[in-house]
């Protein structure tokens, strides 16, 4: 059995804002689980393409119900890789954990886009798949848990985007305010 | 700004990042796709390395690696780097 997932959402900030709060997202008052954040490559291709693999580790969360003695360490690694093309304005993000893959594996696709009608609006599209090949009878109730938890963290992960946002768009003001501000010999 | 996984790089990662951020706002977005922040980068990533060495997490994360991220999803079909 697999879970699949999708979901679309649109933040009511440019494109150009939501792509660098991808970048500038952890630490985030939502995100207490996040515990490092690595690039491990980036490079630009010939066409101007911006590719990135990240290593995040999260602190992960199991159900009580989870027989423990079959985990060493609730940490997880996420490998997380992206491309962002600035002429077509398009980003496109996909993460999965790198462990535990046995016990649940998350893969998770954000399409990042200017909003079709609106362009001081963003759309993301996300799609996830969740999967279990957890013995001893488990593996639904797993990936039961896993999408219900997915979903939570979804609307964690949004506020995290709109409260980095939120900074960006103060900080656009501050600068522009100061630029207003008259020249005092 | 996160912390890196060795705490030892942390500082490198700091510093990389602060260049990054400002180049991807103030020249990738706006359509200077020339790299910049390239030092920074090959000491910070230095660091990481052998902390992801001495995690053992080094043969898992090139594992997942080989599989290519984007065959369908991207429009672009050649521009994988």
């Amino acid at each position: 059995m697999v879970k699949f997932f999708q979901h679309t959402f649109a933040y009511d900030h440019p494109w150009e804002n939501v792509s660098y709060a991808f970048w500038l997202r952890y630490p985030n008052p939502f995100a207490s689980h996040v515990l490092c954040a690595d690039v491990i490559d980036r490079s630009i291709n010939d066409d101007g393409v911006l590719t990135t693999t990240r290593l995040v580790l999260k602190q992960g969360k199991l159900p009580k119900w989870f027989p423990q003695q079959f985990i060493k360490t609730s940490e997880a690694y996420v490998i997380e890789e992206s491309l962002v093309d600035p002429k077509t304005m398009r980003m496109v993000t996909r993460t999965r954990n790198l462990n535990h893959v046995r016990i649940m594996q998350v893969e998770e696709t954000q399409t990042i886009t200017p909003h079709p009608v609106n362009p001081d609006m963003t759309t993301v599209k996300t799609e996830a798949r969740i999967i279990s090949k957890f013995g001893w009878g488990m593996a639904q109730r797993i990936e039961m848990f896993g999408e219900s938890n997915f979903s939570k963290n979804a609307v964690k992960a949004r506020e995290g985007m709109k409260h980095i946002l939120q900074m960006i768009r103060e900080k656009r003001l501050r600068e522009r305010m100061g630029f207003m501000q008259p020249q005092t010999a | 700004m996160s912390s890196s996984i060795g705490s030892e790089c942390t500082d490198l990662k700091q510093k990389y990042d602060t260049c990054f951020n400002k180049w991807y706002s103030e020249k990738f977005l706006k359509g200077d796709t020339t790299p910049e922040c390239e030092d920074l980068f090959k000491d910070y990533k230095a660091c990481v390395m052998v902390a992801l060495k001495e995690k053992q997490i080094d043969t898992l994360l090139a594992d997942a690696r080989k599989e290519s991220p984007f065959p369908p999803p991207s429009s672009s079909s050649n521009s994988e780097a």
